[in-house]
């Protein structure tokens, strides 16, 4: 759990710090340019729009991909699921209930 | 790999994703909005149904807004009467006139031509007419 939480904070960090590093390489640049450089909106607009919906795309690609996975994993007929995992006690999930299980 | 595991990659690689959207458009949104110094300010007054602009030698023009390619300018958008929104797609300025209170766009034209100005905003009986154009001219 800790080591988790220490994982994601890193990952967060880094996602961060790589953003910054890519527009301060653009700001960079711009300066070596003419001091008549002006920012193109329509190109800053546009990139922004295909960025974010690289981002949408992945989210629920990531998204989507778990729940096929889990279904795929998961249903009643993989060879997998003969025996019960150790969160299923029940011997006969078809008799009894799960009060008299003591769950 | 235990399901605690996975379940914790899932939501690191999506928080990532989420920090990632967060700081790109909020640099992106700082960079957009930093107005050149030498922005020339053009006063921009929309009422039903027509778009009337001021330049700062005191020029006025109706519907039709003259400017200078490779130069900046800056909007000062108002209202006379109820809501509009001041709209050149082809430069993608988009910003409400707001009866009572002035909102802010810039932008810098590359390409001389002349590209339609569009209230996007209803606004009454003639909205679909409250049109004008920008003519944008070689800076000699």
């Amino acid at each position: 759990m800790k080591t988790t939480l220490i994982a994601i904070s890193i990952i967060a960090v880094l996602g961060v710090a790589l953003v910054s590093q890519i527009h301060f390489a653009h700001a960079q640049l711009s300066q070596t340019t003419s001091a008549k450089q002006y920012l193109n909106l329509r190109a800053e607009v546009w990139n922004e729009f295909f960025r974010m919906t690289t981002a949408a795309f992945t989210v629920g690609a990531i998204v989507s991909g778990t729940m096929i996975w889990l279904v795929w994993r998961f249903r009643e007929s993989n060879p997998k699921n003969k025996s019960p995992t150790k969160w299923e006690h029940l011997e006969d999930p078809t008799a009894g209930s799960y009060e008299e299980e003591g769950h | 790999m235990g399901h605690d595991t996975a379940e914790w990659v899932f939501v690191a690689i999506v928080i990532a994703v989420l920090c990632y959207v967060g700081v790109d458009s909020w640099m992106i949104q700082k960079e957009v909005e930093d107005v050149p110094a030498d922005a020339e300010i053009i006063k921009v007054t929309g009422q039903q149904w027509y778009w009337s602009f001021e330049h700062p030698n005191g020029t006025k023009e109706v519907n039709t807004l003259h400017l200078k390619v490779n130069h900046a300018y800056k909007f000062e958008i108002y209202s006379r009467d109820v809501m509009h929104s001041f709209n050149i797609p082809d430069w993608v300025v988009f910003e409400d006139a707001v009866p009572g209170h002035t909102n802010h766009a810039w932008f810098a034209p590359n390409e001389v031509g002349t590209y339609p100005i569009q209230c996007r905003e209803y606004c009454g009986l003639l909205h679909y007419n409250m049109r004008g154009s920008l003519v944008v001219e070689p800076n000699t």
